[in-house]
């Protein structure tokens, strides 16, 4: 095969080591981003996403007011980062296309990678089944039930384990390996 | 690879940035109900035609059809109330808190919360003088923070004092229509 980055030219090594190199900033700040905002665990992830709408699903025939006591530590408590159905619309919206460009670049990677047919059809499936399976969670914590936040917890975890593998592949072979498999 | 990097950078562009606190809750609390030792919590579920009309007046609903507003008391005696209002923009969402006085009039205006990109942007209106034009204003008052800022601050600032403006008419019209009108009903 023309494309193998096991025998490619120096720069072209160079180009996709820089890439894999950034992508790896991005997916470091991502999580902490996620850690901030959304949280690891399912109970988290169900609060920022299906948020009161899971409480309230439809609006009262009429208007309701309810009213409690407040403390000033209530005021203090950490706040729960809320998305809501317009932001998970711009969320989506952006997301999706650059979590698709990633999937595509690092899918570029895995075809000049030395991997038997089934194993590089496998790990492309996985760059781009992982943000569906992100993006699917959120709307399915919104709208169905927040038992769908280990789907999101699930895409994201394996984003992040199609980027390592695919990372630790190309590193080696392009970098610590003399000849690839031949295919 | 070319095309696919220029996407990348595109796309990230095109990211938002996260949201950053410049002012904490309780502390834009404890500035807009001054004197308040105890606080509640009222909580407006609107049914479809009262978020309807709210619609109709600011163009806008609240986050899942519901308003908060948080009330403050010194003793018996009612000192404000406030609610915080989330604007979406194209560049992420601020959140501005509308305090009010027991008369019904704007007592403050606090910017809490923007994404990294426009928080220069709230600083710079913010120092050029942008929630002192809110004091005082009334239902029917159309907050005037852009206009006012246009020529004295950069552009920047010029438009998110327009967000701002979007934010302080939601608070106004959401407090009248549903926060004293109740309480006269009550």
């Amino acid at each position: 095969m023309l494309y193998d980055l096991g025998h490619a030219d120096l720069r072209i090594k160079w180009l996709v080591t820089c890439l894999l190199a950034t992508l790896g900033i991005s997916y470091v700040f991502g999580a902490l981003m996620v850690s901030l905002y959304a949280g690891f665990t399912p109970g988290r992830v169900a609060a920022t996403y299906a948020g009161r709408a899971m409480s309230m699903p439809m609006p009262p025939e009429t208007t309701m007011v309810m009213e409690h006591p407040m403390s000033m530590e209530e005021f203090v408590k950490p706040e729960v980062h809320e998305v809501d159905t317009d932001l998970l619309i711009q969320d989506t919206h952006v997301h999706v296309p650059m979590y698709g460009v990633i999937a595509a670049a690092l899918s570029l990677v895995v075809v000049g990678l030395s991997l038997s047919q089934g194993w590089a059809l496998a790990l492309i499936t996985l760059l781009f089944a992982a943000p569906w399976l992100d993006f699917a969670g959120m709307w399915l914590t919104k709208f169905v039930s927040g038992r769908f936040a280990t789907v999101t917890l699930i895409g994201g975890w394996a984003m992040g384990l199609g980027y390592v593998v695919v990372t630790a592949l190309a590193i080696h072979q392009m970098w610590f390996r003399r000849r690839g498999v031949v295919r | 690879m070319n095309l696919l990097l220029r996407g990348a950078a595109i796309a990230a562009v095109l990211h938002i940035t996260p949201v950053v606190v410049l002012v904490k809750r309780p502390d834009a609390v404890q500035t807009l109900l001054p004197g308040a030792d105890s606080y509640f919590a009222r909580d407006v579920h609107l049914s479809d035609p009262d978020a309807h009309r709210l619609h109709e007046l600011v163009d806008w609903s609240p986050e899942d059809g519901v308003l908060t507003f948080f009330g403050g008391r010194a003793g018996a005696t009612i000192v404000g109330a406030l609610t915080f209002v989330r604007v979406d923009t194209p560049h992420g969402p601020i959140e501005v808190a509308v305090g009010f006085t027991p008369q019904g009039a704007v007592r403050g205006v606090i910017v809490t919360k923007a994404t990294v990109e426009m928080k220069p942007w709230v600083l710079e209106a913010v120092g050029a003088g942008l929630v002192e034009r809110y004091r005082g204003l009334k239902p029917g008052d159309e907050p005037g923070g852009a206009a006012a800022l246009d020529g004295h601050a950069g552009k920047l600032a010029v438009y998110i004092a327009g967000e701002v403006d979007k934010g302080v008419a939601r608070g106004l019209a959401a407090y009248w229509t549903f926060y004293v009108v109740r309480n006269a009903g009550a």
